[in-house]
C-alpha cells in the first residue's frame, strides 16, 4: 500500500470520525431517551395486556384503565422511540453518506428536548383522561404541532446537508431516507389538519385515521429501517448490495403502493365502497416492495456468512428483515376480503400486525443500526458482549411471540365474533390465554430494554471499552483469553497498523 | 496555499506514522471500517418475480371486489343483498317479550326526553323536577300519565305544591310506539314495577284523545287532570311475555293474548 493512497484513507477515517463526533450528543440523545421511551411504552403495554385477562389489575387507579394505558401504550412506541430512533438514524446516515459534518447541534438538540417535552405532555394528557380515542393520534390536540415543528427543526439540516452534497452517486439508503424525511410531514399534517382543524363526517375520519396509521407504517417507519438496512449489510459485511434492479423496484414499488394503503380497516363501515377493497389490496400489494428490499438485504447479508455471525449490528438487522418478510405475507393472508380480513376488525390481530411491523421489523433494524452507529459517536466499544445477546435473544423471542400470537390469537377471536349468536363474551374469552402470552412476552421485552437503555446511557457518558477490537458476539478466532465483553485491548497501549479490521 | 484536495501529494511537514497514528488514537472505528462496494448488478430474480406475480393476482382479485373504482357516493355494492346467516333464516332483528322490548325502546327516550329534569335515577331534584319513583300519577291512571307526557303540566297539583315553571310538553316528535315505550319503562323502572305494557294501541289512542282536548297545544292543569282523564288508556291489554319485533314493537306470530287489535 503506497503512502499515499494510506494518506487519502486515513484523510477519510479522519473525515468519518470528526463527522461522527459533531453528531455525538444529537444521536446519543435520540437514542438514549427513545430507549427511555421504549421502556415506559412496553412497561404501559404490560399493564395494558394484563387488564386485558385480568380486569381487576390495578383497577382502582384510574390513570391506568386499558382505554387509557393501551394508547399512552401505543404513542409512546411510535412517538417516544420511533421517532427518535429514526432521527438518530437519519441524522447519522444522511451526514455520513452526504459527508458533511453536523453545524446545527444545538438546535438539534433543543428541537429534540422540544420533541420529547410534547410526547411526555401528550402520554400525561392521555393518562389523565384527555386522550383523543383516535389510534396513534391519541395525544391531544396542542400536542402535533408541537412535534411538526420540531421535526422540521430536526430533519432540516438534513435536507441541507443532502443538498450540498459533493457531486455523485446517491446511494440507496438516501433514497429510502429521503422519501421518509418527506413522506412524514405530508402523511401527519394531511391527518392531523383533516382530524383536528377541519372534521368532516366521523366515519370518514375514522378512514383517514387508519390511513394515517398505515401510512406511519409503510411510509416512514418502513422506509427509514430500509435505508438503515441498506446502508448496514454492505457496510458490515464489504460486500456490494446484492442487486441493484432490485432495490430500484422495492423502492418504487413502495412508493408507488404504499399511500393506497390503510382503509381496508374500514371495511363494512359506511364510507365509499371501493375504499376498503383499494386498501386491502394495495396492503397486499405491499409484499412485493418488502419481498425485494428483504431478499436483496438477505443476500447482502448472506455473502459473508462469517460477519453476519459476529456482528452484532447485522445479527439484528437480519432478525429485523426476517421479520419484514414476515409482516409482507401477513399484508396478505390479512387483507382477503372473503376470509381473513371480517377477523381482523376488531380483534387482536391489527395489533399484532402493528406490532410486528414496529417492533418485529422497524425496532430491530434500528438496534442494529444503533449497535453501529454508537461505537462511532462516541468512539468506546460496547461494555458487554453478555448484554447484547441477551438484548437480542430476549427481543426477537418476545416480539416473535407477541405478534405471532396477537395475530393468530385475534383471528380465532374474530371467528368468534363473527359468531353474531353467541354472546360477546364468549369472542373475548377466546383471546385471554393468548393475552396471558402477550404479558409474558411484553414483559421479557421489557427486562432487555431496560438493560438496554442502561448499556445506552453508559455509552454516552463514555463508560465504554476504550478498545480498538469492536465488541462482537463471539469470540474472533485470535482471542486468547476468554473475555466475556469481548477483546480486550487499550487504545493507548496499540501500536500503529494493530487496527483490526471489523 | 490550497486546499488538501487539490494537493493529492505529501507535504514535508506531515508525517506520515505520525498521521496514521492519530487515525488508531482517534478514528479506531471508523478507520477499521469497510468501504461501502459498488453495487451489484444481479439480475432480478426469477422466483421473486414469480412470488410477486402471484400476490399481484390475489390483490388483482381484491381490487376485482371493489365494484367501480372511485364512485365515491355508494357505501355498498352494487344490488347488494344481505345474505343469511348460515343455519338461520332470515328474520330481521330477532323477536324480544313486550316487556323487555317496550322497556328498550323507552330507556332511550328517557335518555333522550325526561333524563334532563328528572335525572337517572327519576328523582327529579325536589323543588323544580318531582321524583317518578312511586308517584301515582305515573303508576296510576294511564290516560293522566300520557297526557302529562303530550301536553305538559302547570301551576300547583293536588298537594297544592307547584314545581318550578311547570313541565314542557314533550309531545312533540313522538310517534305512538315512543309514547308506549316511555310509559311502559317509567311505569316499570326505577323502582315502580306495575308490570303492565302500555301498547302502541294505546298510546295512539291517547293522542287521539290529546289531540281532541278542548284547550289544545296549552299545558295542562292539575284541575283539568281530574276532570277529563281519570281513566285507563283503551286498548288490549298485552302480555308481557307476548312476543315483539323489537323495532317496530309489532307482536309476532300473535299468540292467545295478543290479538289484533282495531282501534
Amino acid at each position: 500500500m503506497s503512502s499515499d493512497s494510506t494518506t487519502t484513507t486515513d484523510q477519510d477515517a479522519l473525515l468519518r470520525a470528526s463527522i461522527d463526533r459533531s453528531l455525538r450528543h444529537p444521536v446519543m440523545f435520540f437514542l438514549t431517551s427513545g430507549a427511555a421511551w421504549l421502556a415506559v411504552s412496553i412497561l404501559l403495554g404490560v399493564i395494558a395486556s394484563a387488564k386485558v385477562h385480568n380486569p381487576g389489575f390495578l383497577a382502582d387507579c384510574a390513570w391506568l384503565t386499558y382505554g387509557r394505558a393501551f394508547p399512552a401504550h401505543m404513542n409512546a412506541l411510535v412517538y417516544g422511540w420511533g421517532m427518535q430512533a429514526a432521527f438518530a438514524v437519519i441524522i447519522w446516515l444522511m451526514a455520513r453518506l452526504s459527508r458533511k459534518e453536523c453545524n446545527a447541534v444545538g438546535t438539534i438538540l433543543a428541537a429534540g428536548h422540544v420533541w420529547n417535552l410534547g410526547v411526555g405532555l401528550g402520554v400525561v394528557g392521555i393518562l389523565a383522561g384527555y386522550g383523543t380515542g383516535m389510534p396513534w393520534m391519541e395525544f391531544p390536540a396542542f400536542a402535533w404541532p408541537v412535534l411538526l415543528v420540531s421535526y422540521c427543526a430536526i430533519l432540516i439540516w438534513s435536507f441541507i446537508q443532502f443538498r450540498v452534497r459533493p457531486e455523485g452517486h446517491v446511494f440507496i439508503s438516501q433514497w429510502y431516507i429521503l422519501a421518509a424525511m418527506i413522506w412524514f410531514p405530508w402523511v401527519f399534517i394531511t391527518a392531523n389538519t383533516l382530524l383536528h382543524c377541519m372534521p368532516g363526517h366521523p366515519v370518514m375520519a375514522a378512514g383517514i385515521n387508519a390511513w394515517f396509521k398505515s401510512a406511519m407504517i409503510f411510509l416512514f417507519f418502513t422506509p427509514v429501517a430500509l435505508g438503515a438496512a441498506y446502508y448496514l449489510a454492505p457496510k458490515v459485511t464489504g460486500r456490494p448490495v446484492f442487486s441493484y434492479s432490485l432495490a430500484k423496484l422495492g423502492f418504487w414499488s413502495l412508493a408507488i403502493i404504499a399511500p393506497w394503503a390503510g382503509m381496508q380497516k374500514l371495511a363494512g363501515a359506511p364510507i365509499p365502497f371501493f375504499l376498503p377493497y383499494l386498501g386491502a389490496a394495495a396492503t397486499a400489494l405491499l409484499f412485493i416492495p418488502a419481498c425485494a428490499a428483504g431478499f436483496n438485504l438477505i443476500r447482502t447479508m448472506l455473502s459473508c456468512p462469517k460477519t453476519l455471525a459476529e456482528s452484532p449490528s447485522l445479527r439484528f438487522t437480519m432478525a429485523g428483515i426476517i421479520g419484514l418478510a414476515v409482516l409482507a405475507v401477513a399484508a396478505v393472508l390479512l387483507n382477503l376480503p372473503g376470509s381473513t380480513l371480517k377477523m381482523t376488525q376488531f380483534s387482536l390481530s391489527g395489533y399484532g400486525f402493528d406490532v410486528l411491523a414496529i417492533y418485529g421489523f422497524f425496532t430491530l433494524v434500528m438496534f442494529g443500526a444503533t449497535y453501529f452507529i454508537v461505537p462511532r459517536v462516541t468512539r468506546r466499544e460496547w461494555l458487554s458482549r453478555r448484554l447484547i445477546k441477551m438484548h437480542f435473544l430476549f427481543s426477537a423471542y418476545g416480539v416473535v411471540f407477541v405478534a405471532l400470537i396477537a395475530l393468530f390469537g385475534g383471528l380465532l377471536q374474530g371467528a368468534g365474533q363473527e359468531d353474531w349468536q353467541q354472546p360477546w363474551e364468549d369472542a373475548a374469552s377466546r383471546a385471554i390465554p393468548y393475552a396471558v402470552a402477550s404479558t409474558f412476552s411484553w414483559s421479557l421485552i421489557l427486562f432487555s430494554n431496560v438493560f438496554f437503555f442502561l448499556h445506552l446511557a453508559l455509552m454516552w457518558m463514555r463508560l465504554g471499552r476504550r478498545s480498538l477490537h469492536p465488541t462482537l458476539l463471539v469470540s474472533s478466532h485470535d482471542a486468547h483469553g476468554s473475555s466475556p465483553h469481548g477483546e480486550e485491548g487499550d487504545i493507548d497501549n496499540a501500536g500503529p497498523g494493530h487496527a483490526a479490521a471489523h | 496555499m490550497s486546499s488538501p484536495n487539490h494537493q493529492p501529494d505529501l507535504e514535508d511537514s506531515i508525517n506520515v506514522t505520525e498521521a496514521h497514528g492519530r487515525v488508531i488514537l482517534e478514528a479506531a472505528a471508523a478507520a477499521r471500517e469497510k468501504r461501502i462496494a459498488d453495487n451489484g448488478s444481479e439480475p432480478i430474480n426469477l422466483w421473486i418475480l414469480a412470488a410477486c406475480g402471484v400476490v399481484a393476482i390475489i390483490a388483482g382479485g381484491i381490487l376485482g371486489g371493489a365494484g367501480k373504482l372511485f364512485s365515491y357516493g355508494s357505501s355498498f355494492r352494487e344490488g347488494y343483498v344481505r345474505t343469511p346467516a348460515p343455519g338461520t333464516a332470515e328474520s330481521g332483528p330477532q323477536p324480544k317479550e313486550a316487556l323487555a322490548a317496550y322497556m328498550a325502546k323507552g330507556s332511550k327516550i328517557y335518555s333522550a326526553k325526561c333524563n334532563g329534569c328528572h335525572g337517572p335515577d327519576a328523582k327529579g331534584d325536589g323543588a323544580n323536577f318531582p321524583s317518578l319513583v312511586g308517584s301515582k300519577w305515573v303508576l296510576g291512571e294511564t290516560d293522566r300519565f300520557a297526557m302529562i307526557i303530550l301536553n305538559g303540566l302547570q301551576g300547583p297539583i293536588s298537594t297544592g305544591k307547584s314545581y318550578g315553571a311547570g313541565m314542557a310538553a314533550q309531545g312533540a316528535g313522538l310517534s305512538p310506539a315512543d309514547l308506549a315505550g316511555i310509559m311502559t319503562f317509567v311505569r316499570n323502572n326505577f323502582g315502580n314495577s306495575t308490570g303492565d305494557v302500555i301498547t302502541v294501541e294505546m298510546a295512539k289512542a291517547a293522542m287521539e284523545i290529546s289531540d281532541a282536548r278542548a284547550n289544545k297545544g296549552l299545558q295542562l292543569t292539575a284541575a283539568e287532570l281530574e276532570a277529563d282523564h281519570l281513566k285507563a288508556l283503551p286498548g288490549e291489554p298485552l302480555d308481557p311475555k307476548a312476543m315483539v319485533d323489537p323495532i317496530s314493537l309489532a307482536p309476532i306470530a300473535a299468540p292467545v293474548a295478543a290479538p289484533k287489535v282495531t282501534p
